[in-house]
C-alpha cells in the first residue's frame, strides 16, 4: 500500500537517506521539512498518511518536534505521527501516548537500518496502530513496574505486553517470543483478566493495555 | 561633612562606655549593679558600633558612587549563625564594621578640609562681590568718616577703609575660588583613597570573591564543554551513522536472502554512499577527539603547537621555549588558547603571516600570537576573545590584546606554571 508521508527532520544528510528509502518502497513523500511549524503547514497541506518527526530541531534544539507531534496529533487526528530520535526519553513517550496510544510511533533512529521492519512499523502507525522502540518499552517497564495490576503479571505475561506494546500483532509475538500463536492468545487473555480490561466494542483492549502498561 | 559628625558621637559613646567598663572592674567592691549596668552599655556600644558603621558608610560609599564615580564592591554582609550567643559574637569580630567605624573617624579631618574647600569657594564668591555693591552703599557725603569694613581670607581677615582697597579684597576671592576645587579635589582624593582601603571588601574578601567567581566560570564552561560535544555528536557522528546504518539496510535489502541479485548497480551505489558515510564519520569522529584532547600534546606544546600551526592555512612561525614543563591542565589551556587566537587570525584578520611565541619564565607561561592582519580585536565585541580571557582568569591567567585598527595585532596569554 502506497502511504503519504511528510517527514520533519533537519539532518538532511539522514532526511535524504529517509526520502529514498521510502520512495525505493513506493510510498509517495509529500514534503520534506526541517523544523516544527513547516511540520504543521505541510500536514495542513497535504493530510499525508503518516509524519516522520525527529525530536530536536530547530530554532531550539530540545523538543520541538516532539511538541510539533503532539500538536499534530491532536490538531490531524486521522494522521499517524512516528517519532524518531537518536535518545530515547520516557518522559517523552508518556507525553506522546498520553490519551491514545493509536497511530503513534516513538523509534530509535538507529531502527531505520533494519529497512523491512522499519517499513512495517511506518505502515502500523499509519494505519492507527502503535510503534514503540524495544528500549522505549524497556524503560517504561522499569520505570513503571510497580503500576497497579502490572505487578500480578508474570514474567512470560510481562514480555508479551512488551511487544504488545511495541505494537506488534499476536503472530508477531508469537515469532519473536518462539511460542505458539494459541499460548499467545492465552497470555494476552491473562493480562487483559489482570489488568481487569472487559471485553468491548469501543475500545482496543490492546491499546488500553498498553497504555496502562506505560502508565499514561 | 554632615555624616561624618555621628561618628563623633559613636566616638563618644565608646569613650564613654570604656570608663564605665574601668570603674566596673572596680576591685574594692564586688559585682556592684553599677559595674553590671556598664558591661551592658560596654557591650552595646560594641555592638553599635560596627552595625552604625557599616550603615553610615554604605552611606559615604552611595555618595562616593554618585558624586565622585567611586565604586567599589561593597563589604559582604555579616554571616551569623543562629541565636544571639553567635549573633553577638559575629557582629563583635565583624572585621568589615569595625574597619567602616575607622574610616567614619579617619574621614573626620578629611571632611574638615572639604569643609574648608566649601567656605574658600563661598567666601571667595562674596569677596568678589565688594567692588560691586561698594559704590552704591558707600556714597556718603564728604567728611562723613565711616569704619572700615571686613573681608574674610585665608589669612585672616582683611579690613577695607577705601574703594581701591576693594580690588584687593576682588583678587583674593578669584585666588580663593581658584584654589577651592583644588582643594576640594586633593580631599576626595584621600577620601576616594580611604574608601577604596576602608570600605571595600577587604583583601581576603576579595580574592575569595574572585575565586568564587573563577569556579563559576569554571564550572560553567565544562558544562558548556559537555553540551557542545553532545550537540557535535548528535548532529555530526550520529547522523552519519545512523545514515549509513540505513544505507547498508537497504544494500542489504537489495541483495536478498540468497541467489541472483535484481538490481546490483542500485546495491553497488548505496554500498557506495555507506563507504562514503563511514569515511566522513571517522573524520568527524577523528576532528572531534582531536578537539577533546590532541593527542600530540601529550608528548608537550611544543610538539602540539607544531602540529597546529602545520594545519594553518596563514603561515606560521612558531618559536616555543619552555625549559619547566607546566602541568597538563596549564598546557591544554594554553594550547586551546593558541588554538583559538589562530583561527580567530585566520578568519577576521585576513592576516599573511602568523608569529606564535611560547616562552617560560619562572613560573609564569607566556603565550604570544601575533599577526600582521587589520587589527581591531575587541572582547567587547561578543567575540570569542571575552571567553578566552574567562577561562585564562580560571588559573589566575591574563589576557592581554593590542590591536589597534589597522593592525597589527598581539594577542599575549600569561598563564602560571602550575595551577
Amino acid at each position: 500500500m502506497t502511504l503519504r508521508i511528510v517527514i520533519a527532520e533537519d539532518a538532511a544528510l539522514f532526511r535524504a537517506g529517509l526520502v529514498r528509502l521510502l520512495e525505493d518502497r513506493g510510498h509517495q513523500v509529500c514534503a520534506e521539512v526541517a523544523d516544527g511549524d513547516a511540520l504543521l503547514a505541510a500536514a495542513a497541506r497535504w493530510h499525508p498518511d503518516v509524519a516522520v518527526v525527529d525530536v530536536r530541531m530547530p530554532p531550539t534544539h530540545t523538543d520541538e518536534g516532539l511538541r510539533a507531534a503532539l500538536r499534530l496529533r491532536s490538531e490531524h487526528p486521522g494522521t499517524g505521527v512516528l517519532v524518531l530520535s537518536q535518545y530515547i526519553e520516557t518522559r517523552y513517550a508518556t507525553r506522546l501516548l498520553a490519551g491514545s496510544a493509536a497511530g503513534v510511533g516513538y523509534l530509535l533512529k538507529d531502527r531505520v537500518a533494519d529497512v523491512a521492519e522499519f517499513a512495517a512499523a511506518l505502515a502500523r502507525v499509519a494505519a492507527g496502530g502503535t510503534a514503540l522502540d524495544p528500549e522505549v518499552v524497556s524503560q517504561l517497564v522499569r520505570s513503571s513496574s510497580h503500576a497497579a495490576g502490572l505487578a500480578t503479571l508474570t514474567a512470560r505475561e510481562r514480555e508479551v505486553l512488551a511487544l504488545m506494546a511495541e505494537g506488534r500483532s499476536n503472530a508477531g509475538i508469537a515469532a519473536a517470543l518462539v511460542i505458539s500463536a494459541g499460548a499467545v492468545e492465552k497470555h494476552v487473555a491473562s493480562i487483559f483478566a489482570k489488568l481487569d480490561l472487559p471485553v468491548s466494542e469501543a475500545h482496543n483492549r490492546r491499546v488500553l493495555a498498553v497504555l496502562r502498561y506505560v502508565g499514561a | 561633612m554632615v555624616i561624618a559628625l555621628p561618628a563623633l558621637g559613636l566616638l563618644a559613646a565608646l569613650l564613654a562606655g570604656g570608663g564605665a567598663g574601668t570603674a566596673g572592674g572596680n576591685p574594692r567592691g564586688a559585682v556592684s549593679a553599677y559595674g553590671l549596668v556598664s558591661v551592658v552599655l560596654l557591650l552595646s556600644v560594641l555592638v553599635l558600633v560596627p552595625c552604625g558603621a557599616r550603615r553610615l558608610a554604605a552611606v559615604h560609599s552611595g555618595l562616593a558612587a554618585r558624586l565622585l564615580g567611586e565604586r567599589i564592591a561593597g563589604p559582604p554582609p555579616l554571616r551569623h549563625g543562629r541565636g544571639p550567643a553567635r549573633w553577638l559574637t559575629a557582629t563583635l569580630r565583624d572585621g568589615p564594621g569595625w574597619r567602616a567605624a575607622a574610616y567614619l573617624l579617619v574621614k573626620l579631618p578629611v571632611a574638615v578640609v572639604e569643609l574648608y574647600a566649601v567656605f574658600l569657594a563661598a567666601a571667595g564668591l562674596a569677596n568678589l562681590m565688594y567692588p560691586f555693591w561698594w559704590p552704591l552703599f558707600r556714597n556718603h557725603p564728604p567728611g562723613v568718616r565711616l569704619g572700615p569694613v571686613g573681608a574674610l581670607t585665608p589669612f585672616g581677615t582683611l579690613w577695607v577703609a577705601t574703594f581701591p582697597g576693594t580690588f584687593a579684597v576682588f583678587a583674593a576671592g578669584v585666588a580663593m575660588i581658584l584654589a577651592s576645587p583644588w582643594l576640594a579635589r586633593g580631599a576626595s582624593t584621600a577620601d576616594r583613597w580611604l574608601i577604596r582601603g576602608m570600605l571595600g571588601p577587604g583583601q581576603l574578601a576579595q580574592r575569595v570573591a574572585d575565586l568564587e567567581q573563577a569556579r563559576a566560570l569554571a564550572v560553567d564552561d565544562s558544562a558548556a564543554m559537555l553540551r557542545r560535544l553532545e550537540r557535535d555528536l548528535h548532529d555530526g557522528a550520529q547522523v552519519r551513522l545512523a545514515t549509513l546504518a540505513m544505507n547498508l539496510g537497504m544494500a542489504r535489502e537489495k541483495l536478498g536472502e540468497d541467489g541472483e541479485v535484481p538490481d546490483p548497480d542500485k546495491v553497488r551505489e548505496l554500498l557506495d554512499a555507506a563507504h562514503r558515510g563511514a569515511k566522513d564519520a571517522l573524520a568527524e569522529l577523528r576532528g572531534l577527539a582531536r578537539g577533546i584532547h590532541p593527542a600530540a600534546l601529550d608528548n608537550g606544546l611544543a610538539d602540539a603547537l607544531a602540529t597546529l600551526a602545520a594545519g594553518s592555512a596563514i603561515p606560521v612561525d612558531l618559536q616555543v621555549q619552555v625549559p619547566v614543563r607546566p602541568t597538563q591542565a596549564i598546557e591544554t589551556i594554553g594550547y586551546f588558547c593558541v588554538a583559538e587566537l589562530l583561527a580567530n587570525a585566520a578568519k577576521h584578520s585576513s592576516a599573511t603571516r602568523i608569529g606564535i611565541r611560547v616562552t617560560g619564565r619562572e613560573d609564569v607561561l607566556v603565550l604570544e600570537v601575533r599577526d600582521d592582519g587589520t587589527g581591531g580585536a575587541n572582547p567587547a565585541r561578543g567575540s570569542g576573545l571575552a571567553g578566552l580571557a574567562q577561562r585564562v582568569a580560571v588559573v589566575d591567567g591574563y589576557l592581554d590584546i593590542v590591536s589597534p585598527l589597522g593592525g597589527p595585532t598581539r594577542i599575549t596569554a600569561e598563564l602560571p606554571l602550575r595551577a
